[in-house]
């Protein structure tokens, strides 16, 4: 009989797998390295991008290699860089929020090389719109160059809104858009159509609507803000719209099957619609082409903002990846190239329905050009309209944290309403709003004022409370 | 043969232990020691990842003592851990005490059937909950809408989110446990059992005073496990509440909140301080299931 010596016949097998494939990978070529790697997190943007870094390859140095991750996965990529050097890329497209984390620690710790002065030199801080920098700004610096601006408008039914005879022209102020809308609820059935898509479980929609209003949670000094009047008036009146008596609004999701069905069966009348998301009713709900417009929010009062913003993404420069000075001017030659040249402003709203910040393309004809799913209007040039116009915001680590606590506020009065423990009381809900803000306003500020990192943001903090509790709200 | 040789081989006989220890020995040191040495130290640090730290003493523990978020992910996991082991532990010692008996056919079936939720993983109950649960469409809210006649859009959902974890922890877990049961069920002295019935103990008394009594160990290990395991609930709702704490944190619990402080805002001195929290509970858990065990036993 064989002998095989000390070992089963599994174990050599074990052995021996393990001694050829020890073997192979030796003998594996490694991946050619590239000259720089670029992250982005959306498709659409790897595609638009390719036939231009192809370009830049062939007559450019470095050679970039781009490679499309999904966002959460490059933002742990990105923290675990900034925190403890592991590998990332040279160039890194990044979503508002994963960046606000970068923000957290003392200025010299963010991750980003810091643009202001280049951008400065360069003329770009007045060639692109100006708030489309906030986000990517840290107590005055500038961390990425913009990739867009996207301004909000309002996404109606307008084969729906039409057959009823509303004309959207008269709408100006929310308070015209509940009266003009009303009756076309009525109409589709009690309970069965309502006017307008959002829900108080979703801290994006009651973000736009605070930032139209000129509300902030976190303001331009780091200072938490949720305890504001503007912030009680949205909160109120967001609150009507979800569980008043008059209810106009309903939970029709994006990004899920259960709102498009919804959307498309005309159970809802308006959405609202950053530049980006015309896009995505386009791939999602192509049975709506022809049968939907466009118009801008309807403002807080006669003549205020007609606009707000939603989303956002940079194209920053890891400072591991600017080794010298030479290197960084490599890896920033791209990235404007990118990001400032005509070619891609164009692709992106070709592609994406998304207007560039650089306010110099602006008067391209591309945006002038009717779009048929929009019903022959130019949604282009609507949101460029609009553009000068988006509020600024906030790029705080705590805006995230913020949101959550004011949109728990949100959610306590609407089911208190809804319970009847407040009895549409007008006083009772004014009053009770207030006391959530300031609950609100009180968790976000201890959690604050702990961030030894930041602490501008508590002293401005506790600024603001001291203003709040001394003038009675601001 | 030397005098040494035997001496050799006795050092040889006593070091060959330690030697076939010290793979492991390394190992737990380094990824399991050292980090929790590490975590000790940045519980008492604040932090921007590693790099950027100051200490702060105990700040991060009193802060967290005067965190409300902190205490309404405590009250939910807390909840969770109520209703999974009252509800869920009684469910599986039921069904472990149906198949026990005589007259069930297929026994072996739905006992895999019944433990067949616990080899789908987490993330897929995540999902199938998440669409059952679903507004508007999913199959619960229309099954509750044909019941109550509310409208489609009835946020229950919102209201009762620890309802939809519990729910879904059971349908995974119940059947996991209740193969403890079974095992330690089979074990029961079948004499004890026949004596008592003729001494005319009725059923009841035959559980409460016969069968509990030989479970015990069993029934322990299962109620200590169950509950670390619902004190350190994650996966389920940071994938059913899409790594949030739900509408108004109502699904936030202790490890989520751990993680967000953590790894989403770089803080791991208060991510530490939080996870030093938990492990203090757990561990006074662990010795008071100690404590009585021994007690009854000595008893």
């Amino acid at each position: 009989m064989l002998s095989l010596g000390p070992f089963s016949p599994g174990a050599w097998l074990i052995i021996a797998s393990a001694v050829v494939s020890a073997v192979l990978l030796a003998m594996a070529k490694p991946p050619a390295k590239s000259e720089a790697t670029m992250w982005t997190f959306a498709r659409m943007h790897a595609l638009m991008y390719e036939p231009l870094v192809a370009d830049w390859n062939k007559h450019n140095s470095p050679k970039v290699e781009m490679l499309q991750l999904g966002l959460p996965a490059i933002e742990r990529r990105m923290l675990a860089s900034f925190f403890s050097g592991t590998p990332c890329a040279d160039l890194m497209e990044v979503e508002r929020r994963a960046v606000a984390r970068a923000f957290a620690g003392p200025i010299e710790s963010v991750g980003f090389v810091d643009l202001t002065d280049r951008l400065n030199r360069d003329g770009l801080l007045e060639k692109i719109n100006g708030p489309s920098f906030s986000p990517w700004s840290s107590r005055g610096r500038v961390f990425g160059l913009p990739h867009d601006v996207h301004p909000v408008m309002l996404g109606y039914r307008a084969d729906i809104v039409e057959a009823a005879g509303i004309d959207v022209a008269k709408i100006e102020t929310w308070d015209d858009f509940e009266r003009v809308m009303r009756p076309l609820q009525e109409m589709g059935g009690k309970g069965e159509r309502f006017a307008l898509s959002m829900w108080e479980t979703h801290g994006d929609h009651l973000e736009v609507l605070i930032l139209q209003a000129g509300g902030t949670l976190i303001d331009e000094q780091g200072a938490v803000t949720i305890d504001s009047e503007i912030n009680r008036r949205v909160l109120v009146r967001v609150s009507d719209w979800c569980a008043g008596p008059d209810r106009i609004a309903m939970d029709a999701p994006n990004f899920t099957a259960s709102g498009n069905q919804l959307k498309v069966a005309g159970k809802v009348i308006c959405a609202f619609m950053p530049d980006w998301m015309g896009d995505v009713w386009k791939h999602e709900m192509p049975e709506l082409a022809g049968k939907v417009k466009l118009m801008p929010l309807p403002a807080w009062e006669k003549g205020g903002r007609r606009t707000s913003v939603w989303g956002g993404t940079m194209l920053g420069i890891p400072k591991a990846a600017a080794t010298s000075p030479e290197r960084f001017e490599q890896l920033y030659a791209f990235a404007s190239h990118l990001y400032l040249s005509q070619e891609v402003a164009r692709e992106l709203y070709r592609k994406g329905g998304i207007i560039t910040p650089v306010k110099t393309f602006w008067n391209d004809p591309i945006y002038d050009q009717p779009d048929e799913y929009f019903c022959g209007q130019a949604p282009g040039r609507s949101y460029i309209n609009l553009a000068g116009d988006v509020p600024l915001r906030s790029s705080s680590p705590f805006n995230a944290r913020a949101l959550d606590h004011i949109t728990s506020a949100l959610v306590r009065l609407c089911e208190e309403r809804r319970s009847g423990a407040l009895a549409q009381d007008a006083a009772k809900i004014e009053t009770r709003a207030a006391e959530l803000l300031k609950l609100a306003q009180a968790q976000m500020q201890s959690k604050a004022e702990r961030n030894v990192f930041l602490s501008h943001a508590a002293e401005a903090s506790a600024g603001h409370s001291a203003g709040v509790s001394e003038g009675g709200g601001r | 043969m030397s005098a040494a040789q035997p001496m050799h081989n006795r050092v040889r006989a006593s070091l060959a232990p330690y030697g076939l220890l010290l793979p492991f020995a390394v190992l737990f040191g380094l990824f399991t020691l050292y980090p929790l040495a590490r975590s000790l130290v940045l519980a008492f640090q604040q932090t921007f990842g590693p790099e950027a730290t100051r200490y702060v003493g105990l700040a991060n523990f009193a802060a967290l003592l005067k965190d409300s978020l902190f205490w309404v992910a405590v009250r939910n996991t807390v909840l969770y851990t109520l209703g999974s082991v009252l509800i869920q532990l009684p469910l599986a010692m039921i069904l472990a005490l149906a198949l026990q008996s005589k007259g069930v056919r297929g026994k072996s079936f739905f006992r895999m059937l019944l433990f067949a939720p616990a080899t789908v993983g987490v993330a897929y109950a995540a999902i199938m909950f998440g669409v059952m649960f679903e507004k508007q469409t999913g199959l619960i809210n229309q099954l509750l809408q044909s019941v109550t006649g509310r409208g489609l859009d009835f946020p229950w959902q919102q209201e009762h989110v620890l309802w939809m974890l519990i729910l879904a922890s059971l349908w995974m877990f119940t059947g996991f446990n209740m193969i403890f049961f079974s095992a330690a069920l089979a074990n029961v002295r079948e004499e004890l059992v026949e004596a008592s019935t003729l001494d005319g103990a009725s059923a009841w008394q035959r559980f409460v005073h016969v069968i509990v009594p030989e479970i015990r160990p069993v029934a322990g290990f299962v109620v200590l496990m169950s509950v670390i395991g619902s004190l350190q609930l994650f996966e389920l709702p940071y994938l059913i509440l899409n790594n949030s704490g739900g509408p108004d944190n109502r699904g936030l619990t202790i490890i989520t909140y751990l993680y967000q402080n953590g790894f989403e805002n770089g803080d791991l001195g208060y991510a530490s301080a939080v996870g030093w929290m938990l492990a203090t509970v757990l561990i006074l858990i662990a010795a008071a299931q100690r404590v009585i065990a021994a007690r009854r036993s000595v008893a």
